[in-house]
């Protein structure tokens, strides 16, 4: 009982920054239909402005999450300007969009690489290897103790989720409650509706694309503290974020949370019971079997053709 | 009633009308460019009886390796347009099957090649009949997927020494010969897949594939069966990327997931495709050699692989938004191709 009750919270609060990881992309490609390969690289290039702002600052890396992500932002402006955006215009769901985005994770893996080496580093403020046991707060020797007795919480995991939680929240509420967010969702269900309708479609493309970048770097904040990171990682994470939206419905936001809580939790128990290194491949075979099973995910509809 | 034209008679018309179809431009074929250029290849070696230029040996070799291995991506990414960017799991495959019969029963994998050609085909195969069945960018990640799961299996399974890999024999020449049997063999498989590649553009088959690439509902209605069809030439262009894989696990004397399971090897392969034009024949030839001496070039005035790897991805930027054609198919588009290039 108390360990399925510690899985599970892994799971959760892992899972909330696998949603906000994956929610830049998602984002991305319900306004633009580009599969953004290179989202991961951007990922870990935020993590290293938070690396460095600590390393030579100290400045706490929730805290300078915002730089992170106002940086990540301009870098996602200048990216689409110079080479997203004919695709985007076109806004068709194309293997060469794709492949266009896979040589931007190149030049983007090469480029990190080049300044910063491939070793492993991190970010290691005081919370990041600190734990909250639970049994510091139930009755001591009562039944509750018993059966959870030795649950822990790593509160570095703990912090990473809550801020996850309040970046999406804001997320959503940005899309749901402002007028540029009224824009951003309608061009995401019917472009040429919204054009008509005098949005200007190729603004809000730029604007999202920005959005989706700087979602990246915020997530990239929150990478640098719970995992090690390296440039060449991200391959690996394409895989697993790729999994999360599809399973999510591509381009549903909502879809993309549920997918990346319930991915993360499958994982940290087969994590627990079968080694760490089948963790990973849980989100690899999801993957395939979704895109076998049920091609549009749980909450999408199906994905136009070429 | 014209009673004379019976069944047989249209169909034997028909049978040569589709025949003409696939093989009308072979005449006049400038037939004597590939065989010059084999010639040459072949003559290249007696370079060594004066001794000094195993440098030169490489570079030949790797770049022959490099286009059997873009000339066969361009099977299935070209003719049939499923891009595949996790094509290396066949090269390690080839590289793993080969390597460990070498490591257990000292055959050599130049004999062993084609039977790991065989054993990737038929992993290539089983994994196409699943995989194939999903279209465009789903495909793409699918097959980032399987090389990722590959890795992992790879990386994890003791048998094959896990991320450590194996360490193979040496053949015992001197260094001044060593390099001469991995060169023919890699120059057979090179000239091999080419000449495959051609045979296919130019056959019925081939046709099948391009049917598939332009539109794969009108192809099924017409009567193509595309899973068959797909999934035979996913496991053709897995043969020769597997016997490319055996003989290059032996030549470098140990195989490792960390050098055959990496994305930069599938990357190569399709920006080769596209910077000589994907589906030509000629294209991933001239696209193969470009981009390993531009890889040469760089390693040797930069050194460090990741600014390599950044000019990898700077090139195929380029390459994707402003040629998009390729060198062979810009030139065919301008009418300006020369003829020992056309073999389309």
């Amino acid at each position: 009982m108390g360990q399925i009750l510690q899985i599970l919270i892994l799971g959760l609060a892992l899972g909330g920054v696998y949603a906000l990881m994956a929610s830049g992309l998602t984002l991305i490609f319900g306004v633009m239909r580009i599969v953004n390969l290179a989202h991961p690289i951007m990922i870990i290039a935020g993590a290293f402005v938070i690396y460095w702002l600590f390393r030579l600052t100290g400045l706490d890396p929730i805290l300078s999450m915002p730089i992170a992500a106002i940086a990540m932002f301009c870098v996602g402006l200048v990216l689409y300007k110079l080479v997203f955006e004919r695709e985007a215009a076109s806004a068709k769901y194309s293997e060469m969009t794709v492949l266009l985005t896979f040589a931007v994770a190149l030049c983007a893996d090469g480029l990190l690489g080049t300044l910063f080496t491939n070793t492993q580093r991190g970010t290691n403020p005081s919370y990041a290897t600190d734990a909250i046991f639970l049994s510091d707060y139930l009755p001591k020797g009562g039944a509750l103790a018993g059966l959870f007795g030795d649950v822990f919480i790593p509160t570095g995991q703990l912090y990473a989720g809550l801020a996850s939680i309040v970046v999406i929240g804001a997320l959503l509420l940005f899309l749901r409650y402002t007028r540029f967010g009224y824009a951003i969702r309608a061009t995401t269900q019917n472009r040429a509706a919204a054009q008509l309708m005098g949005v200007n479609v190729g603004f809000v493309s730029l604007v999202t694309f920005g959005i989706g970048i700087g979602l990246a770097g915020a997530a990239g904040a929150l990478i640098s503290f719970i995992f090690q990171f390296f440039p060449a990682k991200h391959w690996e994470w394409i895989a697993i974020l790729m999994s999360l939206v599809v399973l999510g419905g591509m381009g549903k936001l909502m879809g993309v949370i549920v997918a990346s809580l319930l991915l993360s939790v499958i994982a940290a128990f087969v994590g627990t019971y079968f080694g760490a290194t089948w963790s990973t491949l849980t989100f690899f075979l999801a993957l395939f079997l979704i895109l076998l099973i049920r091609p549009q995910g749980l909450f999408g509809d199906r994905i136009e053709e070429v | 009633m014209a009673a004379n034209l019976d069944v047989g008679e249209v169909l034997d018309a028909r049978r040569d009308y589709n025949a003409g179809l696939t093989t009308t431009a072979r005449a006049g074929r400038p037939i004597w460019a590939p065989l010059l250029l084999l010639l040459l290849l072949a003559l290249v070696p007696a370079l060594q009886l004066t001794g000094g230029y195993n440098y030169l040996l490489h570079l030949l070799l790797y770049m022959m390796m490099y286009v059997a291995m873009a000339s066969s991506w361009n099977i299935l990414g070209g003719y049939t347009g499923y891009i595949s960017l996790g094509h290396n799991v066949f090269f390690a495959i080839g590289a793993y099957f080969s390597g460990m019969v070498l490591a257990f029963f000292g055959v050599s994998t130049i004999l062993t090649a084609p039977l790991a050609g065989v054993v990737a085909a038929g992993m290539g195969f089983l994994i196409g009949l699943v995989t194939l069945r999903m279209r465009g960018p789903t495909f793409i990640i699918s097959s980032i997927a399987l090389l990722m799961v590959a890795r992992i299996l790879f990386d994890n399974w003791r048998f094959v020494g896990g991320s450590n890999g194996i360490t193979l024999p040496q053949l015992s020449l001197d260094a001044q010969w060593i390099k001469i049997p991995y060169y023919y063999a890699f120059l057979a498989i090179a000239a091999l897949t080419v000449y495959a590649s051609y045979r296919i553009k130019h056959s019925k088959f081939g046709l099948h594939l391009r049917a598939i690439s332009q539109d794969e509902v009108k192809a099924e209605s017409a009567g193509i069966n595309t899973r068959m069809t797909k999934a035979a030439a996913f496991a053709i262009s897995a043969f020769f990327v597997g016997m490319c894989g055996a003989v290059w696990g032996e030549y470098l004397t140990y195989i490792r997931p960390n050098i055959f399971l990496i994305i930069l090897i599938a990357a190569n392969m399709v920006l080769m495709c596209i910077l000589g034009g994907k589906g030509t024949v000629a294209g991933p030839i001239i696209g193969a050699v470009l981009l390993i001496l531009f890889n040469e070039v760089s390693v040797a005035t930069m050194g460090a692989s990741e600014i390599n790897i950044l000019g990898t991805g700077l090139i195929m930027v380029l390459a994707l938004k402003y040629f998009p054609n390729g060198i062979v198919g810009t030139l065919a588009r301008k009418k300006k191709l020369p003829r020992w290039l056309d073999w389309d």
